[in-house]
């Protein structure tokens, strides 16, 4: 071989080592990173985080700015305005306030007419009237009968919208996938990076047959030798697709839930798994009764490319969270949320929320550095004493 | 006990590293010298230790004895005994031990005028080991992040961790390792078994040589590595698995903490394709 | 003080090129021109080729060829022949088995056809190929070691690809095409039986893959230890021992007390890298068909540990009346 082949051999070598170091350098995290254990020592049940990414979460997860109570005395807002169908049990102050609120968190650039028409503001010819009509059900609905999920942190329209029109995490069913050559294979649903799933080649949308639809997401058997689990390698590949969208929408890893020696075993799993359990029925009520029956609602600029509503998965609320907002309980300081017959005391009374970190998730005291925790000061002030 | 026919003319004074002639003798067909002693000293009191474990713990069954590693909590200080101190004392113990094998190994070559390679090799195996129990979990904070010393628990550890980076197999290390893994498998399938089908020809042929040997490779596959060639390669591939391996699991934590899957992202996001 | 150890060749020497050892019994003539490659020299013997091309090795090209057409096409055709998506997506991208309800009947074209058909061609690849390492052997009077150590490879392939879903009944089971997408399976295939590593073949398998890592760096690292003395001469060593395997046997000897031979340890080496595939495929075999649940089977075999609990008792929702599933 040559001179000239042996230098250009070497130009290839260094150029292809400075391109991996690049990349190397690029990609890649760097210590000090963060620890949690949450099972036995040993057995690798932790999660881990990058400090620095998490202030990132922090800082985007802070609530908006507490909106003062206008007090809860007087008559009813149904006994003064017209059409006031879900919170007519509001006194006038408390319905303003509710109002003022929704405009913040859903529509802040575009103020109230957004939903209303500003010579009637009860008409309804609007179509963000009905739906946020709805949404106010829908938020009632959650905060009173999903407590084995949402707890009394509970959720408000912030929750989701965080300040937008459309939430930032919403989801459409996929259009079938064209194929130039009909003859070659049709899409299996999987097989291309997609996002959703953290960029793997996992079933790119097991969001419609999970969370709009009822599949069965179960696929081990419970006993050693085979008797009547028939669920195929294919059904594994779908649900764990479904359980990376899980990982990635609250930021945790699998042993969050799981012990991955037998994840099915209810016994070796955490108690947040039956709280997703919850979870996934919220999800699906959520989709299947409040937001599927609103199609016909919404313009056609509001539907994805199949026509199909908008639906809601983990993200939406979660948002890359743990706990929507690390935690911080908005209801507790807008109970005009929770429901007629939940609403308990006026919101400057309201019982202070659960801001740190509850036990479940701490088996074993972990030294200072929690950086999942916000740090005092900030978050929703004079309602809730400082920790 | 009774040498081999050749092995007298070789039991020469020599070679040793530390101790000169205190500890150069031989015990039956075992090569003694300093690091055999400090060698039988950490496996002696490592595997008494392990025993200890077993006998403060549940159960005998070889399959489900565990020493586990301490608690996070701890951090890079000293356990008590009983939650983890005993699991730090072992892996002591065992760093000493095969530390020891290797510079024995290193005393035994130099006696019979042969290169290092077999202790360096070993090396690269001790550096898996460490990397896993001392340096991934010094950079991230904790003793209690190595794996637990138990058949089946260090199993459970091992998909419990893999689990936490959702899908362990996009680990780009990972993949170098195991394709290490698999061709180090192959090729030693082929050396050995070409090295036999020469040697072991059918009834009525005449033992082969090594044009026989690369013609074989030369007619299926166009080359032939050659008889000195193949040994460079097998440990070549073989130190290249444990390297990678050990590689794919100092990255998993310190440097990067999301979903490997997640990595590629680098990939498909170049500039050059939208 | 540096000294040489051997791992790459500083001066090469250069004779004639080397036709090859005659063959028996072989249609064929040898093919091609042979010449030095002085890269390959650096690391083993420069000389590349003459090839024995062969009925079976070129109809095993021709065939191998198909299925590798057969999947890249599919391939890009799902990627609606995009030039640059294919290559950005290539390792993601895959040649799909036929859907689960298909049974083991055949599909069509478009719904699983392909695959079926590219790993038929692949098997008879595979298969010709065999053929054809059994045949040279035989033609330059050598044992069939290297055959029977590929037999072991391709029991794995067709318990993966064929004898596992005809049992399961249902092409659905066996591995996509695809570089991302045959480790979705892989874990998938764990997740769904219950954790393999409790699959007591997988734990053997595994056993085999680490020792023939383990056995090769030996191997490979004593004989360039000794190869001052002409290790590599290892049939020779076989034959006639030289101080080289003397010295070799001896180091093992007095490390761990015992020591193969020249020919013993390439035994060794061929049952330890044998064995991995062979048990691996009785491990993939088994599962499914005869246990559903390894972790579960674990338990009942009294191998699976316990750890003291860390939560409060955690139960199923689901078995609480009246719930969803």
């Amino acid at each position: 071989m040559n001179h000239g082949i042996r230098l250009a051999f070497g130009l290839l070598g260094i150029v292809a080592a400075v391109l991996v170091t690049i990349v190397v350098l690029l990609s890649f995290d760097r210590p000090p990173i963060t620890a949690v254990q949450r099972g036995f020592r040993g057995v690798g049940m932790e999660q881990v985080y990058n400090p620095r990414e998490v202030a990132t979460y922090l800082a985007a997860n802070q609530p908006p700015e507490l909106i003062p109570s206008l007090g809860d005395d007087g008559p009813r807002a149904s006994e003064i305005y017209e059409n006031v169908q879900v919170l007519g049990h509001l006194s006038e102050g408390e319905f303003t306030r509710a109002m003022l609120a929704m405009t913040a968190w859903v529509a802040p650039e575009q103020g109230c007419t957004y939903c209303h028409n500003p010579e009637n503001m009860a008409s309804e010819e609007l179509y963000t009237y009905k739906v946020a009509r709805r949404m106010i059900q829908m938020t009632q609905h959650i905060n009173a009968d999903y407590q084995p999920h949402v707890a009394e942190t509970g959720v408000t329209c912030h929750t989701c919208h965080r300040g937008q029109p459309v939430p930032e995490y919403i989801w459409f069913n996929e259009p079938p996938a064209s194929n130039a050559a009909g003859m070659l294979q049709v899409s299996s649903g999987q097989n291309k990076a997609t996002p959703l799933v953290n960029n793997s080649s996992l079933p790119s949308d097991p969001l419609t047959p999970y969370f709009e639809g009822a599949h069965s997401i179960r696929v081990q058997g419970d006993t050693a030798l085979p008797t009547s689990n028939r669920h195929s390698i294919k059904e594994a590949e779908w649900t764990y697709a479904l359980m990376v969208h899980f990982s990635q929408a609250l930021g945790v890893n699998c042993t969050f839930c799981h012990n991955s020696r037998n994840f099915g075993d209810w016994s070796q799993s955490s108690p947040q798994r039956v709280s997703a359990w919850h979870g996934i029925g919220m999800t699906r009520d959520i989709n299947q009764n409040y937001l599927k029956p609103l199609q016909d609602v919404f313009p056609d600029y509001r539907l994805g490319p199949t026509g199909d509503v908008a639906k809601v998965n983990c993200s939406t609320c979660h948002q890359g969270v743990y706990k929507p907002l690390f935690g911080v309980s908005m209801l507790a300081d807008y109970p005009e949320f929770r429901g007629p017959e939940r609403q308990a005391t006026p919101a400057s009374a309201a019982t202070p929320a659960p801001v740190l970190v509850p036990a479940p998730l701490l088996i074993v005291p972990v030294p200072a550095p929690l950086l999942i925790v916000p740090a005092p000061g900030v978050g929703p002030t004079p309602t809730t004493p400082p920790q | 006990m009774a040498m081999l026919t050749f092995e007298e003319k070789y039991r020469v004074r020599g070679g040793t590293l530390v101790g000169g002639d205190l500890f150069d003798f031989w015990v039956g067909p075992f090569y003694v010298g300093f690091f055999g002693v400090t060698s039988i000293f950490f496996a002696l009191l490592g595997t008494l230790l392990i025993i200890y474990g077993a006998a403060i713990g549940p159960t005998w069954n070889v399959w489900q004895i565990n020493i586990a590693p301490p608690d996070l909590s701890y951090g890079l200080g000293f356990a008590p005994i009983r939650e983890g101190g005993l699991w730090q004392v072992i892996t002591i113990c065992a760093i000493g031990a095969f530390v020891s094998w290797a510079l024995r190994q290193a005393e035994i070559a130099r006696k019979l005028g042969m290169g290092y390679h077999v202790p360096v090799a070993f090396g690269v195996a001790i550096f898996a080991y460490v990397s896993l129990v001392v340096i991934r979990p010094v950079l991230m904070g904790a003793w209690g992040h190595g794996f637990p010393y138990g058949i089946m628990s260090h199993l459970d550890w091992v998909s419990n961790t893999g689990y936490q980076y959702l899908h362990f197999h996009y680990n780009p290390a990972h993949m170098l390792a195991v394709s290490f893994f698999f061709t180090t498998t192959l090729a030693l399938s082929l050396h050995g078994a070409l090295v036999l089908s020469a040697a072991n020809p059918p009834r009525g042929e005449v033992v082969k040589s090594a044009e026989h040997e690369n013609t074989f490779f030369r007619d299926t596959i166009g080359w032939s590595i050659g008889t000195l060639g193949i040994h460079r390669l097998g440990l070549f591939l073989a130190l290249s698995a444990g390297f990678w391996s050990a590689v794919c699991i100092i990255i998993s934590g310190p440097f990067w903490t999301r979903g490997w899957p997640e990595w590629w992202g680098w990939w498909l996001n170049l500039p050059i394709w939208k | 003080m540096a000294q040489y150890q051997n791992l790459f060749t500083r001066v090469q020497v250069r004779g004639p090129v080397y036709a090859g050892v005659p063959m028996t019994g072989s249609n064929w003539t040898r093919s091609g021109k042979p010449y030095f490659l002085h890269f390959f020299g650096v690391l083993g013997d420069a000389q590349v080729g003459p090839i024995y091309l062969g009925a079976t090795g070129v109809a095993s090209l021709i065939c191998g060829f198909i299925a590798f057409e057969i999947i890249g096409l599919n391939m890009w055709a799902s990627v609606n022949w995009d030039p640059v998506q294919f290559l950005r997506q290539l390792p993601w991208l895959a040649l799909e088995p036929p859907a689960p309800g298909t049974g083991l009947r055949l599909p069509p074209l478009n719904e699983g056809g392909w695959w079926l058909m590219a790993g038929f061609f692949l098997t008879a690849s595979i298969l010709l190929w065999w053929v054809r390492i059994y045949r040279r052997a035989r033609s330059l009077g050598m044992g069939t070691h290297v055959a029977w150590a590929f037999a072991a490879a391709i029991w794995l392939y067709l318990v993966l690809g064929f004898i596992r879903p005809l049992l399961m009944g249902s092409w659905s089971e066996a591995v996509p095409f695809g570089i991302f997408p045959h480790l979705d399976w892989t874990a998938a295939f764990s997740i769904r039986y219950g954790n393999l590593f409790y699959n007591p073949f997988h734990m053997l398998s595994i056993v085999f893959l680490y020792g023939s890592t383990l056995l090769f760096a030996m191997h490979g690292a004593t004989v360039l230890a000794i190869s001052r003395f002409g290790a590599e001469r290892e049939l020779e060593q076989i034959v006639h021992r030289g101080t080289a395997f003397e010295r070799g046997t001896l180091f093992w000897r007095w490390t761990m007390g015992f020591a193969a031979t020249a020919e013993s340890i390439h035994r060794w080496a061929w049952w330890f890298a044998v064995l991995c595939p062979l048990t691996g495929g009785i491990g993939i075999l088994l599962t499914g068909t005869v246990v559903d649940n390894w972790y579960l089977w674990g338990v009942k075999h009294g191998i699976a540990p316990t750890y003291p609990p860390v939560w409060g008792p955690v139960v199923d929702p689901s078995l609480v009346p009246g719930a969803p599933r």
